[in-house]
């Protein structure tokens, strides 16, 4: 499926950066059009901020470098210029990026240290060559190894596309949330599980034995998810 | 003013002591660089997402273009023609509708620069609201004004209605729906009959005016104005809800027939769009950014509204008691429609249920779980005679039934009228809801069993021995509790189906446990079938048999006959989808991505979460899902052979249930409904069969290499197979390219 779509190669060499706060000055505006794009209602720059203060480990940006051979035998200034102002705002240099939270989520019980992808935008032109799929593997490999027990984040409903990407990755649908977003769209809550927290259950009993005696069990009922970021705030 | 600085505010109250603070200020502000927030451990996201940035257009309603005003500038006395009138009113019924569907009033009707004139002074006599400014004697006034005037007042007191009618019953605001007036004030203070008057009037003085407006056009407005006072009618009238219901429906039979005239009516309207603003987002008491007015197109919104008024008028049938089972019954079909019906619809469905908890205008909450009790596993018990509150020997076991009875009502009414409460939620809510709702009876059956125990030593029960041995003592109340847990455990499972949440390769181990659970149940029934005969038997036989008691025998037997059925029908069907998907899977036609981040085990566990904590029934283990599931000792003929007579099993199920009539399905005053569900299952089943059918004659033509089949397999979308809950491939021949 994904192959199919390739139909033409990219026109320069990617470039997978992590980001970093001390150039905030030269990321964030150019994060921040390219999210921008893909939204109804903008965010505002806390919300950027309140991620990648926090996590910047976890968000990934992707650029692109125009190769020589794209931009034909007699444009190298161009290409140096662009080079040199790669990720500004307004060149499309950056054509990808994921921004991720990972932290203690207490209102489970047990509680869970959960990574969250709040932010994914890959440029509409770079779409069906795979990026966004190296982002997401990268932040959940980056999750992994900071020892997060799941990775969470809610998806639009009628966005198959990235709700395609995240299941062949291994995502489910935990539930769907109704008009979630803004645009009275409704969401699903999709989570990858890493790590295990369910004891095994002891064996079956033959069914046959089932009687109305109840066995007495522990375990508080789960309270209702925090909603942790959506366009409706 | 010549350093730029406004004027510090002059302060003059004894407990305020002003500090000028713009030099600490501009000086400590310094050290930040351009961008730069101070944060601290209470800034959360909820805060970040909240927050807004001054002079971004999208965010600051208060930033304007080069030469653009603040206010509005719209003159609400300028003259309008009628057909404008009518062009303004048809566009609030769009943002009416609008507002029903989950958008803010800001977005909505308070775009309207006629509502913020007339909501100006929000204590304002009816009398001396107007669109005027000044105090012009009304004859200056233009001419139509009078009619939009009474229209938006009917209006505004009848949304005020429904948000008075939404906050008091369960709803998710924002989610659902926003009750948010953002201060202001929908003629709350004024009667509603007042407000009808008004309406009445304008109609008189409308049709004076016969001879300044074209005939089609005056009706047009007319018949608007008769639907305001319509649905005034209905908000007055459904509070009474010991009424007779048919007359609590007439205005919603009113209003759904006048919907009809609106449509021809609308090509007479002329727009008036600069009567609608986002500018008046910017008087409201709120610090949302500017949102755009939502724009529903008048088809829509006629195809909202008279599906509400249908649905308005259906839900007064609620109040036709006859059992809880029924009663049950009728809310979840009514809930199920497609489209659910509006959050208005279901938070007054749920006012006419439990109002001041006196359900249904008429009956104790006492009186429902009594009735319950005794369809589903205690018919004509001592436990349930009322006679024995009126013991007060503390050693007569008729005062210990009693009051044991009491403690368990106390226990177990919450998490039964839940149950209804659950169903008028919208569907994704539902599903979620009924998650936490199976920890609750989890507990509540172990809690009544306690109660139980004590019971059956006051009754001097025997424990009962059968061909299948002992099978222990009745316990009637974690009985109902376990039916109840189970019920809900399949609705999670069907609800799953329902909204899509399974991908292709999760359904064969989803039937497989929907058809786990439907058997538990139907085991469950036989259960209490068993003890409810031994009752039945050992009363024929004593002096005090009665036609009553007769009666309520035989309904028990008959509740229990068709639940055992119903869920027989799950477990056969549930089991041949099982089947049917786990052969598809063999063969690769229903593909498994390859999921590199997870594996079998730690997605069951997400799958499973909600039932992981459940005592009763217990959650099989991965290894005995994942072998249920796959049956890998069992041949594809052989998995196929079984899925057919699974399927033809459910198929005859569904056609027995659909002959049955509706006190015997305990689905009275919702029957038809109830039937279209069967026969939904029952379609379902047959196109379930052809599938099988056509696989195994592939299969016995071509062998069992996928390729050779030449089959392709789809999957309905959601909503637009036969029912939503049976989630049937269709296989068709492969087109060669």
């Amino acid at each position: 499926m994904e192959t199919a779509t390739r139909a033409t190669e990219l026109p320069g060499e990617l470039r997978y950066i992590q980001y970093e706060h001390a150039l905030e000055e030269q990321y964030l505006p150019a994060i921040r059009a390219l999210i921008s794009k893909d939204l109804s209602e903008p965010y505002s720059i806390y919300v950027y901020r309140y991620f990648l203060y926090q996590w910047a480990h976890l968000c990934y940006m992707v650029s692109i470098l125009c190769s020589a051979l794209s931009l034909g035998p007699n444009l190298d200034l161009e290409c140096l210029l662009h080079i040199r102002r790669a990720l500004h705002p307004d060149d499309g240099s950056l054509i990808g990026v994921i921004i991720c939270k990972l932290e203690h989520h207490a209102s489970h019980s047990p509680a869970t240290h959960r990574g969250y992808i709040a932010m994914l935008a890959v440029s509409s032109a770079y779409r069906g060559h795979g990026i966004a799929t190296a982002l997401v593997k990268m932040a959940i490999d980056a999750m992994s190894d900071r020892n997060a027990d799941e990775v969470v984040l809610e998806t639009e409903e009628t966005n198959t596309a990235a709700m395609r990407l995240y299941e062949r990755l291994g995502f489910l649908r935990s539930k769907k949330l109704h008009r979630y977003y803004l645009n009275g769209n409704s969401a699903y809550r999709l989570v990858l599980l890493l790590k295990s927290s369910m004891r095994p259950p002891p064996p079956l009993l033959p069914l046959d034995s089932a009687s109305a005696a109840a066995v007495t069990t522990g375990g508080g009922s789960a309270t209702e998810d925090a909603r942790p970021v959506s366009p409706t705030h | 003013m010549d350093d730029g600085f406004p004027p510090p505010p002059s302060m003059s109250h004894p407990g305020i002591v002003a500090l000028d603070i713009t030099d600490k200020f501009a000086s400590a502000v310094k050290t930040l660089p351009p961008g730069q927030i101070v944060k601290d451990g209470h800034f959360t996201l909820f805060e970040s997402v909240s927050a807004l940035e001054i002079m971004d257009p999208k965010m600051d309603s208060g930033c304007l273009e080069e030469g653009e005003s603040l206010d509005e500038e719209y003159d609400t006395a300028r003259d309008l023609l009628p057909e404008e009138v009518l062009g303004i009113i048809d566009q609030l019924l769009c943002l009416e509708m609008a507002w029903h569907l989950g958008y803010p009033l800001s977005q909505t009707i308070l775009t309207s620069v006629y509502v913020e004139a007339l909501l100006r002074d929000p204590n304002a006599p009816l009398s001396s609201m107007t669109f005027l400014r000044d105090s012009a004697s009304p004859a200056k006034q233009p001419k139509f004004l009078f009619v939009l005037r009474a229209y938006c007042a009917g209006m505004l007191r009848g949304c005020h209605c429904v948000n008075e009618v939404v906050k008091d019953e369960l709803y998710y605001e924002e989610e659902d729906f926003v009750t948010n007036t953002y201060d202001r004030n929908f003629l709350s203070h004024i009667e509603m009959a007042e407000v009808i008057a008004l309406l009445q009037a304008t109609r008189a003085d409308l049709r004076e005016l016969s001879n300044d407006v074209p005939k089609d056009l005056a009706l047009a407005l007319d018949l608007r104005l008769e639907l305001r006072i319509a649905f005034l009618r209905a908000m007055e009238l459904f509070p009474l809800r010991k009424s007779n219901p048919d007359s609590l429906k007439m205005p919603w039979i009113q209003m759904k027939e006048l919907m009809k005239h609106f449509k021809k009516q609308h090509a007479l309207a002329k727009a008036v769009p600069e009567a609608f603003s986002t500018k008046m987002q910017r008087r409201l008491a709120s610090t949302m950014p500017p949102r755009p007015i939502v724009h529903l197109s008048f088809d829509d919104t006629y195809t909202h509204f008279e599906q509400m008024f249908q649905d308005g008028k259906d839900a007064m049938d609620v109040l036709k008691y006859v059992d809880p089972q029924s009663l049950l019954h009728f809310v979840s079909t009514f809930q199920a429609r497609n489209p659910q019906p509006l959050v208005f619809i279901r938070t007054m469905t749920q006012g006419l249920l439990f109002k001041d908890m006196i359900v249904l205008g008429h009956h104790s909450i006492r009186r429902i779980l009594d009735d319950d009790l005794a369809i589903v596993v205690l018919p004509s018990a001592r436990q349930l005679d009322p006679a024995n509150d009126t013991i007060e020997v503390p050693t007569d076991p008729r005062h210990q039934l009693a009051v044991q009875m009491e403690t368990f009502r106390q226990r177990a009414a919450e998490c039964y009228l839940d149950l209804f409460r659950i169903f008028c939620q919208n569907r994704c809510r539902v599903r979620r809801t009924l998650c936490h709702s199976i920890q609750q009876w989890d507990h509540l059956q172990a809690d009544v069993e306690e109660i139980d125990g004590l019971l059956q030593v006051c009754l001097d029960e025997k424990s009962l021995t059968t061909a299948m041995g002992n099978i222990g003592h009745s316990l009637p109340l974690s009985s109902w509790a376990y039916l109840y847990k189970l019920r809900q455990m399949e609705w999670i499972v069907q609800l799953g189906f329902e909204l899509d949440v399974y991908q292709p390769d999760e359904l064969a181990g989803m039937y497989w446990y929907l058809n786990y659970l439907a058997k538990t149940r139907a085991q469950h029934g036989d259960r209490i079938k068993t003890f409810v005969l031994r009752e039945f038997t050992a009363a024929q036989e004593s002096p005090s048999w009665s036609q009553t008691k007769e009666r309520n025998f035989t309904r028990s037997i008959a509740y229990i006959r068709v639940t055992m059925l119903d869920a027989a029908c799950t477990w056969e069907f549930a089991d041949g989808l099982c089947c049917l998907y786990t052969v598809l899977q063999r063969l690769g036609l229903v593909k498994t991505p390859s999921r590199p981040y997870s594996n079998d085990e730690h997605r069951y566990e997400i799958r499973m979460k909600p039932f992981v904590n459940i005592g009763l029934p217990q959650l099989p283990s991965f290894d005995d899902f994942t072998k249920a599931t796959a049956q890998p000792e069992t041949s594809i003929t052989e998995l196929l052979k079984y899925a057919e007579n699974a399927v033809g099993g459910a198929k005859k199920g569904y056609e027995a249930l659909s002959r049955m009539n509706d006190l015997q399905t305990f689905s009275v005053g919702c029957h038809d409904r109830w039937l279209a569900n069967i026969k939904g299952c029952q379609k379902s089943a047959i196109f379930a069969g052809l599938a099988i059918t056509t696989l195994q004659k592939a299969i016995e033509t071509e062998g069992e290499n996928a390729a050779d089949l030449k089959l392709k397999v789809e999957l309905p979308q959601p909503g637009k197979g036969y029912h939503d809950w049976w989630i049937v491939p269709k296989l068709t021949p492969k087109i060669e390219s």
